[in-house]
Order: structure tokens, then sequence, then C-alpha cells
């Protein structure tokens, strides 16, 4: 093993990190603000890149990518503010169990209207022409559009870290998470709130899916399989924590790839492992705050 | 009261067991499938709804008695009855052992913790080729002739399920079940007044272990397969899922939510493409406006 | 425990006998209905027609219906007109064997026809022995089928495990000669996956060539992501890599290994067939070796070329080997029945057993032994260049491997079945 080709290793390790943070900083972002644990957040995931792959239409018009890239989330956001309007409003007293079935109730039928208006077809979509490339280090090759994602969630973690820190709505948010009853003492709109940060997080799946298009097949069963590794991230770096959504997205990132080369059989197992581990050494993961009301005392 | 009461759990029996003389096979065969399902809904909810802890992870066990009969079949370890009655006390072991370390964490955590192991078994039973066949599962003669005939099979199921339940229902009225109650309503004053909170916990979860670890057993009884795919975190959301249809608070609550679902889920599959819109809009619409369950809509009617 | 806490249970479990009652009587009147017309019977098919490998579903079950049309229009069989049901097996075992049992039971079919998946493939084959219902396997062509899991009511008219990649391992052997080479390999976590990569090392060695494994990949089926598997192979630097992987998960895959430059590095070996094909139209790189069950394009004979015409016509598309593979696979069971004069599934299996069927294709012979068919694979490199007339690349220097010379022998399949 070269230089070369252990550094080929490396970004795409970052790739697939890359990808996971995006969906799961949406996750995160949800869970912190409205401690929702969102089960249909794959299908947001899902339905972007099949959006995505729409939007494009059947001659896979590689010059409407970029207006694509950028409608496909927005339009999951606008699903996402709806879904919140019609259903999630009504369940925030409510149990937790409660919570999760409703998301996972929602998760079923999305999945079932996703294969009723794209069909059980997998489907492919290109990169735009200039990121169809590849880079060449050294004798290795790497596809330039996987460069393209590591800069894509470099800019949302950036745009998400001013969000948070540098805008009134994102104190607005903190100040939510901390405790949304003064908030609204204030005179803050409260629901509103919440519902701008759900169709954040519905944003931020989207863009997730339509990022992922070019990177893999889409179909049919793609939430389900995203859900689980968005978890573990988010669980991994805190749940709440677009920080941790980072480090935990990179952990299991590199863990995949070291694992795929190294321990084949074994790297599966060994993530499920690391979050079990974490979860009952440090509960609220690397780098998350404890969680008040569903960790706690009830 | 309790005559009247026993009377309806008799009623019932009845009913199952003329069933074989009165359904046509296939429905025969759905009817067993939802006894089965039942038993691990009433097993789970022997957590979520007795104990208020919400395991997303009970497909673990479930899919561990599954495959102990079908791995001692495939290996020649031990003949199928012997298989059968080692499933949920293999089972109860290792509930025991992934119990200890999940109950260290609370409620949301602790589902976090169970949907983790839950996962961990799965891609071990996917991972682990030479042991398990990997994503291809364990299929073959490994059910004795006796049960492949449909009727027989209804009836193994059917005395097994009553009998599990019985005991379970034995379980639920005991001072442990109590305590559970005890314990889930207001866990620290159970504390205060001297119930070992942590050991009654862990006893619950093994005992629910070893019911799920039962009713995986019976699934081989029906389907003759095992496969990954018990144990993954999909598999352990359906009892719970059952179980809030038909309701956590109650006893039989997950029984009825199992039969609806299955029977409900066999039916639509043969009628409609898009069964999984009909069962999440229903769920949808049982969590949204009748939190309490099914049964409380039977209960209702009735006045 | 109040009182009224009671009273509520007590009638809660009213409830729940009523329910049962209600359901009980509303099952039996379902279960009376669905009966078939008397001068029709029914056959069954349960495959995958969704996720990633869903196209070989469809376009089987596209060349299922078209023989059977075809039997139905020419009077039907023993004067009875066919009906096909279908459904979807979701590529889970435990869905195959609820839709064969369902189809079975209450649709009283008398063939079923496989599915896509191997593992789906062999949980059905024990259900279809059961029944007495003859299983025919044209897709999913795990070797297990005919040898570890072997019923006398299953039959393959597809090359299976053993078959494929000896005949690819044949074709590289006359490439290469005796001289020594390197192997990565990469396939499916199940045992179409491992048999396939196990049984290609072997032929390989079988036929003199001195081969060195340098990395094995084992990515589960309806992967969707294969960037972290792909690096390891392109540092092995084989000079041949092994590819398990079909259908959709073969286009992902072929798609994400360009971009790793992983055809520069090695020269890949994989099922390249119809739909793969124009999926990635021109992109596969030239010299790729590819192997296909049954290419439209490449087969000899009268009723292959009427078949292909006929397809084309009404699907404004050229059929993939899983298709012609159905289509041949309907004939195979439309001869029993006719041969045993009876769609009684102990007298159709009976009578396909050893028997030579006569299929557009050509004559299949089923092995008695086994009940395997002695189909061709066919192997072949990439072209450069899209064939304009069929949209897609096909192969230079095709080579069609006769079955004769890569099954099992019966004694070694024999060895393997259960009760030997």
């Amino acid at each position: 093993m070269n230089f070369a080709s252990t550094a080929i290793e490396i970004l795409s390790a970052l790739t697939a990190a890359a990808n996971l943070f995006i969906i799961a900083a949406g996750l995160s972002l949800v869970f912190g603000a409205l401690r929702i644990i969102n089960l249909a957040h794959g299908s947001f995931y899902m339905i972007g890149a099949l959006v995505m792959a729409s939007l494009l239409g059947p001659g896979q018009a590689s010059h409407l990518f970029w207006p694509a890239l950028i409608l496909s989330p927005l339009l999951m956001a606008a699903l996402g503010a709806v879904l919140e309007r019609l259903l999630f409003r009504r369940i925030y007293q409510a149990e937790h169990l409660i919570q999760l079935l409703l998301s996972y109730a929602l998760s079923l039928m999305l999945a079932d209207l996703a294969l009723r208006i794209w069909g059980a077809d997998s489907r492919t979509v290109p990169p735009p022409s200039w990121l169809a490339g590849a880079l060449s280090v050294g004798g290795a090759t790497f596809p330039l559009y996987d460069l393209f994602v590591i800069a894509l969630a470099a800019g949302v973690g950036l745009g998400l870290w001013a969000l948070l820190r540098r805008t009134r709505f994102g104190w607005e948010i903190r100040a939510a998470v901390e405790d949304p009853e003064s908030l609204a003492l204030c005179g803050r709109n409260v629901p509103a709130l919440f519902t701008a940060v759900f169709a954040l997080g519905a944003f931020l799946a989207g863009l997730g899916g339509a990022a992922a298009a070019p990177l893999q097949a889409i179909g049919p069963g793609m939430d389900s399989a995203i859900l689980v590794s968005a978890f573990i991230v988010t669980v991994i770096g805190g749940l709440g924590s677009i920080a941790g959504a980072a480090l935990g997205a990179a952990v299991i990132g590199l863990f995949q790839a070291v694992g795929t080369l190294w321990l084949p059989t074994w790297a599966p197992a060994f993530i499920f492992l690391a979050m079990i581990v974490v979860l009952v050494i440090r509960p609220s993961g690397l780098l998350g705050a404890a969680a008040q009301g569903w960790g706690g005392e009830g | 009261m309790a005559l009247s009461r026993r009377s309806t759990w008799g009623g019932a029996l009845v009913l199952l067991l003329i069933a074989p003389f009165v359904l046509p096979t296939p429905w025969l065969l759905v009817l067993q499938n939802a006894l089965v399902l039942g038993l691990f809904a009433v097993a789970t909810n022997l957590l979520v709804g007795w104990s208020g802890l919400v395991s997303f992870g009970q497909a673990a066990f479930y899919g561990l008695g599954a495959y102990t009969v079908a791995l001692a079949w495939l290996h020649g370890l031990a003949p199928f009855w012997l298989a059968f009655c080692a499933a949920p006390l293999i089972a109860a072991l290792v509930a025991g052992l992934t119990g200890a370390i999940a109950l260290r964490a609370r409620k949301l955590y602790f589902a976090l913790l169970t949907l983790a192991f839950s996962e961990l078994f799965y891609v071990l039973a996917e991972q682990l080729y030479d042991i398990t066949n990997g994503a291809n599962g364990i299929f073959g003669a490994m059910v004795p002739d006796i049960l492949i005939v449909p009727r027989n099979g209804f009836y193994f199921t059917l005395a097994i399920v009553a009998a599990a339940l019985f005991v379970l229902h034995r379980i639920f009225h005991s001072p442990f079940g109590l305590a559970l109650r005890a314990i889930r309503e207001r866990r620290v004053r159970a504390e205060a007044l001297g119930l070992d909170v942590a050991r009654h916990e862990l006893a619950a979860f093994a005992l629910s272990g070893a019911f799920c670890g039962l009713a995986g057993a019976l699934y081989v009884v029906h389907d003759q397969t095992a496969y990954p795919e018990l144990l993954d975190w999909v598999k352990s959301g359906e009892p719970v899922i059952v179980a809030v249809i038909g309701g956590i608070s109650t006893f039989a609550g997950p029984l009825v939510g199992a039969l609806f679902y299955q029977i409900a889920h066999d039916a639509l599959v043969t009628l409609t493409r898009d069964w999984q819109l009909v069962l999440g809009a229903l769920l949808l619409l049982v969590v949204l406006f009748r939190p309490a369950g099914l049964a409380s809509l039977l209960e209702r009617k009735e006045r | 425990m109040t009182a009224r806490k009671a009273t509520q249970r007590g009638k809660n479990l009213n409830g729940l006998g009523m329910g049962l009652l209600a359901l009980l009587t509303g099952m039996g009147a379902l279960g009376a209905g669905g009966v078939a017309q008397a001068d029709e019977i029914t056959v069954g098919q349960s495959t995958s027609l969704s996720g990633s490998i869903a196209q070989l579903g469809l376009t089987g079950r596209r060349g299922l219906e078209m023989a059977l049309e075809k039997i139905n229009a020419e009077g039907g069989l023993l004067g009875q007109k066919v009906r096909l049901v279908v459904a979807d097996d979701g590529m889970t075992p435990a869905n195959g064997t609820t839709n064969a049992r369902q189809m079975i039971l209450s649709d009283h079919i008398k063939a079923l026809f496989g599915p896509v998946s191997s593992a789906v493939g062999a949980a059905e084959e024990t259900l279809a022995a059961q029944y007495h219902v003859p299983y025919f396997l044209f897709t999913a062509n795990d070797v297990r089928m005919t040898t570890q899991v072997f019923t006398p009511y299953a039959f393959q008219v597809v090359p299976n495990t053993v078959m494929e990649p000896r005949a690819a391992a044949r074709y590289l052997a006359e490439l290469v000669g005796k001289k020594p080479i390197t192997l990565a390999i990469i396939t499916p976590n199940y045992s179409f996956g491992r048999d396939s990569a196990d049984s290609f090392v072997a032929a390989l060695k079988a036929d003199g060539v001195d081969v060195k494994v340098l990395t094995q990949q084992f990515p589960k089926l309806g992967e969707t992501d294969y960037t972290p598997f792909i690096p390891p192979l392109v540092s092995a630097h084989a000079d041949y890599t092994f590819v398990g992987q079909y259908g959709g998960d073969l286009v992902t895959f072929t798609k994400q290994a360009l971009g790793f430059g992983l055809f520069k590095a090695t020269t890949v070996v994989g099922q390249y067939g119809r739909q793969v094909l124009t999926a990635l139209p021109g992109q596969v790189p030239a010299g790729t070796i590819g192997f296909d069950r049954a290419p439209f394009w490449a087969m000899e004979g009268e009723g292959i070329k009427r078949f292909n015409e006929d397809y084309h016509q009404r699907f404004n598309e050229w059929p993939s080997a899983w298709a012609i593979l159905g289509y041949t696979a309907a004939e195979t069971w439309a001869a029993g029945v006719k041969k045993a004069g009876s769609f009684d599934g102990d007298k159709v299996a009976a009578a396909l057993s050893g028997a030579t069927v006569q299929t557009m294709r050509g004559p299949i012979t089923l092995r008695a032994c086994d009940h395997q068919g002695n189909v061709a694979e066919y192997v072949g490199r990439i072209s450069a260049e899209v064939d304009p007339r069929y949209g897609q690349q096909t192969y230079t220097d095709v080579k069609a491997i006769p079955g004769e010379e890569t099954m099992l022998t019966c004694e070694e399949a024999e060895k393997l079945q259960p009760h030997h």
C-alpha cells in the first residue's frame, strides 16, 4: 500500500462521511430543538434523490444539475413544513413512544407513495459534465464529484454554524432548545420557529439525497438504509449537536473504510459496538450536552 | 367479574380450537402467524407497557429463538424438540446479558441501546457466513414432518401460545407484575419504598427475552426458515407497533393488535399493492386519535 | 388495582372474543372467494419486482407471459387456458415463501416459476416440494438448488453458479494459457456470490492456470455505495478482477469503479448483459470480459430470432437474458404437462426428469440426477463501439461454452444431495 492509495482510501471515506454529515446534521438539529426523533428523516433523503432524478428528466440533462440540486431540497423543506403543521405539531406534548410511531407511520406512507410515483427501478443520475472526470494523484484516480461532495458538506457545516451563532433565527433556536417557555414570553412565535426548524431539517435531508444521487443507485429502500447510519452518527456525536454530527460522521466514515480494508467481516458489527460503548459510557455522545426530558427522571 | 373474564378467554379459545374446521388452509396459516405475533407483542409489552421500558430491540431475542432451532438443525447439534425447548432459555440468557448493559441507560438512550443491540445481532447473523449462511438464511426440513401438516402446526402453535399467555397473565397479576407497574408510574417512590428497581427491570428484560425467543421458535414452525431480517430494527418495531395499535396499557391489548395487524396485513396484501400506505395511515390515526389503542375502541362500542 | 380498572379489562377481553369471532367469519367468507374458472388453470411467479434487481424480475415476467400467451393462443394446455399470478418478493426469503404459500393454497397453482435471488429460490424450493408443485428456476441459479436442497420438483434451465463461473474461467484460461495471474474478487455476500467466486478460482486452477487471489470483498446484495470497497481493489493491481454483482448493483459498481480508475488498473470480469450495457451506454471499457446467460444478439437459431423480433415489436426493446430464460422455463413446464398428459405435480415432475424438451432456443436436456438443464453460457470481450442496431456494446470474440463442459458430474451432484 503506497501513499497515493492510502490518500484515496481516506478521501473516499471522507466522501461517505461528508454525505452522512449533511443528513445527520438535519436529524440532530430537529432533535435538539424539537426533542423529536424523526424516523421519516430518511424519507426526505430518498425523495430528495428521486426528485433530483426527475428534475433532470429522462435525458438526464446535466446542465439542469445545479438548479435541481437547489430545488429538490427546497421542495423537501416545503414538504417538511406541511407535515410539521399538520401532524408533528399535535404530538409535541405526547409520550415519546407516540412521537416515534407517528414519524414511523409517516415513513411507511412516504415509502409507499414514492414507490407509486417513481416505481421500483433503481435510477442513476450523472454528475454535471465538468465534475464527471477524475483527479489523478500519483497513479491513483479519484472522482472529482466526490471532492465536490466533501466541499459541499464543509459549506453546509459552516453555513449551519453561522446560522446558529450569527443570526437572530439561530439565537431563537438555541433559546428554544434551552427554554421554550420564556422564549414565548419574550413574544417570539415559537410554533413558527418549530416549523422553520423542521423544514430546515427536511431541507438538509433532501440536500443529502440530491447530492448523493450521482454517487449511487437511487430507489426504494435507501430511506431505511440511511436512517440507521444517520442515527449511529448522531448518537455517537451527541444528539442535538451539529459539531457532534460532523465528528460522528468522520468517525463512522473512517471506521467503515478501515474496517472494510482490514476486517471486512467484522466491520459492520464494530460500528454498532461503538454505538453501544458510547451510549453506555457517555450517553450524551462525544460532543452532546445531556438531553433533557428524554434521558432524565420522568 | 372473574367468571366473565374467564369465560371470554374460554370463548376465544373455543373459537380458535374450531378454526381449523372452519377456515380454509391459507387463512389458518395467517391466524397461526397472528398468534405468534401476538405472543411476540405481549412479551414485548411486558417491557413497553408494563414496565415503561421502550425497547426497540426485541427482535434480537425473537431472531435468536428462530436461529436456535434453525442452527441446531443445520449443524446437526440437537433434535428439533430439544432446540425448541432451548430457544427461550438461550434467548433469556442473552437478554439477561444485554439487559444488564442496556438498562444502565434510561428512556430514549435505553431505546437506542436496545436498537443498537438488535442491529448488532442482525449484522452478526448476516456476516458470520460460515455459521449462519449469511444473508441467505437457513431453510430446509428443520421442522418434524408432523408439524408441517397445517392443522397440526396450528394446534401446536395454539397450545404453546395459550400456555405462554397463561403464564404471562399470571405474571401480570403477580406481585412482581404489580411492582413493575409501580416502578413505571413512580420510579423514585418505588425505590424509596425499598423495591430493588434494577433487579426488577433486569428480570423483566430476561423474561421478555425468553418469551420473544419462544415466539421466534414458533415462527420457524410456521415458515421453516431463519434469516437475518428477523433480528433487525424493523422487525423490532413490529411488536411495538402492534402493541400500540391494540393498546399498551392492558394485558390483552397487544394480542388484539396482533390479530388485527396480521389479518389486515395479509388481506391487504392480496387486495392492494399499497398496503404500506394503508398500514401507515392506520397507525397514524391510532397515534393521533386513539393513543390508548384499538382495544379501547372495542370497549366503547359495547356500552 | 381499582375496581374500575378491573371492569375495563373484563370488557376489553369481551372485545377480544367478539373481534375474534368477527375475524373468523370474515376470513371464512374471504377464503371462499377467488376460485378459478373451470376451464382455466393457474401458475405462479414470485420474484423481485422492486429494488436494485427489479429489472431482472420484470423482464423475466415478460418472457414468461409471452410464452403463456402463445400457449393460450394455440388453444391452451390439455384444453385449459393458463393464467399467471405474480407477486413481488422484495428480495427477502420470507416474502417469497409467503407469496408462494398464498399462491399454492389459495390460487392452487400448478407450477411455480422462480425468483431472482437464490436466497428466495432455495426457501421457495423447500415449500414447493412440500406441496408437490413443480418449480422452475430460470434466473436464480444457485447450484445448491440442484444439490444440497435438491428436490424432485425443481428444474433449473439457467447455467448454475458452478457452470457460469466455470465458463468464464474456461474463456480466461484460453486467453492467458499457463502463465501465472493475480486475481481480485468482489461479490455480493450470499451463497450466489460466495459460490461463484469459489467456482471461478477452482475452475481456473483445474484448467491449469496458476492463480493467486490478492483480495476478496463481500458487500451485501443491493449495496448502494461501493466506494469503501473499490480502493482496495484498485490498489491490489490484480491482473483480473472478478465481479459477482449483477443487475442494478453491477451498474452502480461500474459507475463508481470508473471514477476510481479500476478499469485502468485491472481487467474486470463481470456479468455484462443487456440491461447493464444499456444502462451504461458505451461506458464499459473495451476489452473487459463479459459473460451473459442468454445474449439475444449472439444466440443462433430460427426460434430465438423470431422471439427477438416479437419481443422487440411488442416492447420496443430487445430482450434481456431473463426474458429469454423465462420464456424457455414456461416452455419446459408446458412440455412436461403434455408429456405427462396431466397437470399433476408428481406426474409432471416425473415426466420432465431426464427428458429433452424442445424450446425456442433449441433442445434442453434436464438430467435425471439433478434436473439441471444443459444450457450454454456466453463469454466474450466487450466491444469498443456501441452497436447501433441494439443501442449497446456487444462482445467481440464471443464464445458459447456448452453446459456439458461446465456442469458438475452426476456423481458430484448426487454426493451433495440430501440422503446420499
